[in-house]
């Protein structure tokens, strides 16, 4: 599905992803891990086409993806759920998904719609609302179903549970599995790591632009570095010699 | 949760993964190992330079003596509290060498050896015997692990002698028998010994036999063939790393498939350590792809292999190996025994500084390691055996034995009826009948 290779890229001149290469297979949930500045939203911003790699190739679905423009990424079937939502605040909840499905005619528009809504009720429910009005859960869903209005193959989070409560994180995730299950193949990037374990079915783990560390999900929550960099135990007990 | 691993099918499946798991070892080797680290450092190199495998011909070898320099925790990339194992080996030279895993690797090394089990149709309705000496033969516990991960039965029947080995085949109804190619062989003369006195073999329910970690003589297979019906397979292991899981044998038996999810195999010249063409004979070189505790980049394994060319007919794509066909050192195996003629040497020489010239005659049978004998030579004889003389011989013996795990023979002779050595430094073979 997804074949990245020997991905840089470069913030100016400083290296912020140092030959990341990793895959995501048809089918599989998969996630990626890191702290603060590792350079997993970079690395997103790369694959949608919004920041220039300096280095490397992106395959998607046996296309290469490096040059092409966001849009034509999109069009190609991979579709991202930006951190933070991104939604438009000041248009209603329709709106918003009319935008996400700019690719369809009329017809499919009202069709994926209606999808939507049956998949996310509480959507249909606030259809004509203000997304800024709306929860931080069910903006969070309204991001999910805008992105999935273009009806990808694989779609890409960037920290989903980013500011949410935990109950509602694990409603979000439901979704996932189910939408996976479906058909969408899923690429998470998560900094809370043993939510995204729990849901994943492999894991890589960046750290400075690099990755350290892969795996099925199981094995990084068994990890000892992963416990020790995301599961909040306590450093020293972790990492003494 | 957790998907199962799956077989890996087509070349760029593996070469992705390859590359993945190579610059995470890289990465990983860097951060947390001194040693590669300073390597690199010295190179010029960091971790993200190495884009192909040609980039990595760049990496100088990691030598047997460096696994011994940097005894016993050196090596380690992660601290020992993460460390659920340790395995002691021998370098090259006598030196110790510590291996450490993590629970990941052990888990790890296990699923390799399972899948090699699962592919040869081994099932949770087998018994598996397992004789080997695991003092000897640490990875023997790999076979244990595997056996019971895929829910066979598991006898380890360990060392006892041949004759309990076939009781324990027989009242257990042994499916599967894993032990060295000496042990088989010794279990087969016991089986004609038996056949004469009138008892025949129908009543044992072997399918197949696992020899290992020594490769298996082709007359050695033939006779089992012949005599029991079974085949036979083989297993590569390297001690430094996973053993014996690294590579094995498919019901085709044409090469052993390399784990090449997990390692990353090059064939090289023994001398100018260049690459050799596909099909060439050549030093194998194992980078670790997963391994957690113990990363080796580009460890050079003494083994002297081919890589087999084309496809195999059972339709895996990973690349395939030929038999050990010989070791780039002196290494010499007696029953399934390491021993190296140099260390022979000098524990010779600590018991007796005086001692002149010696040589291991290896008793083979079809090509295999089965007695050992060493003969000395002073410069001048001293004549009659004295009572000390024949306590320093005694003294020898022993300790050889202590020191290699082996009875030894040994003989003094004088200088000129001294064995001429063929190829391997201070050894003769001698084929037995």
């Amino acid at each position: 599905m997804l074949k990245v290779l020997n991905v840089s890229a470069h913030y100016g001149t400083v290296p912020v992803l140092r030959r990341v290469t990793l895959h995501v297979d048809p089918g599989e949930r998969v996630c990626l891990l890191g702290a603060n500045g590792a350079g997993k939203s970079t690395l997103l911003k790369v694959l949608s086409g919004m920041h220039r790699l300096s280095a490397g190739e992106i395959h998607f679905r046996g296309t290469p993806l490096q040059g092409r423009k966001p849009e034509e990424i999109v069009r190609m079937g991979l579709a991202q759920v930006p951190e933070a939502r991104q939604l438009f605040p000041n248009l209603t909840v329709r709106e918003n998904l009319e935008l996400g499905g700019y690719i369809h005619g009329r017809r499919e528009l009202r069709h994926t719609m209606d999808e939507m809504m049956t998949l996310f009720p509480i959507l249909r429910d606030r259809q004509k609302q203000k997304a800024g009005t709306l929860s931080g859960g069910e903006q969070q869903m309204l991001s999910i179903a805008r992105a999935l209005m273009t009806r990808p193959k694989l779609l890409v989070l960037d920290e989903p549970s980013l500011g949410l409560a935990p109950l509602i994180v694990e409603e979000i995730y439901a979704t996932l599995e189910a939408l996976n299950r479906q058909g969408t193949t899923i690429l998470l990037v998560e900094q809370n790591a043993l939510g995204a374990l729990d849901v994943c079915h492999r894991g890589y783990v960046m750290e400075t632009g690099r990755i350290v560390l892969s795996g099925t999900a199981r094995e990084l929550a068994e990890h000892d570095e992963v416990q020790r960099a995301y599961l909040g135990r306590d450093y020293r007990h972790k990492w003494e010699r | 949760m957790a998907v199962k691993e799956r077989d890996v099918k087509g070349r760029e499946e593996i070469r992705q993964i390859q590359l993945e798991r190579l610059q995470m070892t890289l990465n990983r080797a860097y951060l947390n190992v001194d040693f590669y680290r300073a390597r690199m450092d010295s190179l010029g190199m960091v971790p993200e330079d190495v884009e192909t495998e040609a980039d990595l011909r760049r990496f100088p070898f990691t030598t047997s003596q460096d696994l011994a320099d940097h005894y016993p925790y050196g090596l380690f990339a992660v601290p020992l509290k993460s460390v659920v194992r340790l395995k002691i080996a021998t370098s090259r030279d006598g030196r110790p060498i510590v291996v450490g895993f993590t629970r990941r690797d052990v888990n790890l090394w296990q699923s390799l050896m399972a899948r090699l089990f699962r592919r040869l149709g081994i099932t949770d309705r087998d018994i598996v015997q397992v004789a080997f000496n695991y003092s000897l033969f640490p990875g023997a516990f790999t076979f244990n692990h595997a056996a019971e991960a895929i829910g066979a039965t598991l006898a380890p029947s360990a060392t006892v002698s041949a004759r309990l080995q076939l009781q324990i085949m027989r009242d257990f109804r042994s499916t599967v028998l894993a032990t060295t190619p000496s042990f088989a062989l010794h279990l087969l003369d016991t089986l004609d010994s038996d056949r004469e006195a009138g008892r025949n073999h129908h009543d044992l329910h072997l399918k197949l036999m696992i020899l290992g970690p020594d490769p298996t003589p082709e007359g050695l297979r033939q006779r089992i063939r012949s005599t029991l019906g079974l085949p036979v397979y083989g297993l590569y292991g390297v001690s430094e790393m996973v053993e014996p899981g690294l590579a094995g044998e498919c019901p085709t038996q044409d090469g052993f498939h390399a784990a090449e999810d997990h390692f990353l195999l090059e064939v090289v010249h023994p001398v100018t350590g260049l690459p050799v063409e596909r099909g060439e004979e050549g030093e194998l070189v194992v980078t670790t792809l997963s391994a957690e505790a113990y990363p080796l980049i580009r460890y050079r394994t003494g083994d002297v292999v081919r890589q087999e060319a084309g496809p195999c007919p059972c339709g895996q794509a990973t690349l395939r190996l030929s038999p050990v066909i010989r070791r780039t050192d002196n290494r010499v195996s007696v029953r399934g025994i390491p021993i190296y003629p140099e260390r022979v040497g000098k524990i010779l020489r600590a018991v007796d500084p005086s001692i002149d010239d010696y040589r291991l005659v290896v008793g083979t049978r079809y090509g295999l390691g089965d007695t050992l004998e060493v003969r000395i030579a002073h410069r001048i004889v001293s004549g009659r055996a004295d009572g000390t003389h024949t306590s320093r011989l005694e003294e020898i013996r022993s300790r050889l034995r202590r020191e290699l795990g082996l009875g030894v023979r040994v003989q003094e002779v004088p200088p000129e009826r001294m064995p001429q050595e063929g190829l391997t430094l201070k050894t003769v073979f001698r084929e037995k009948v």
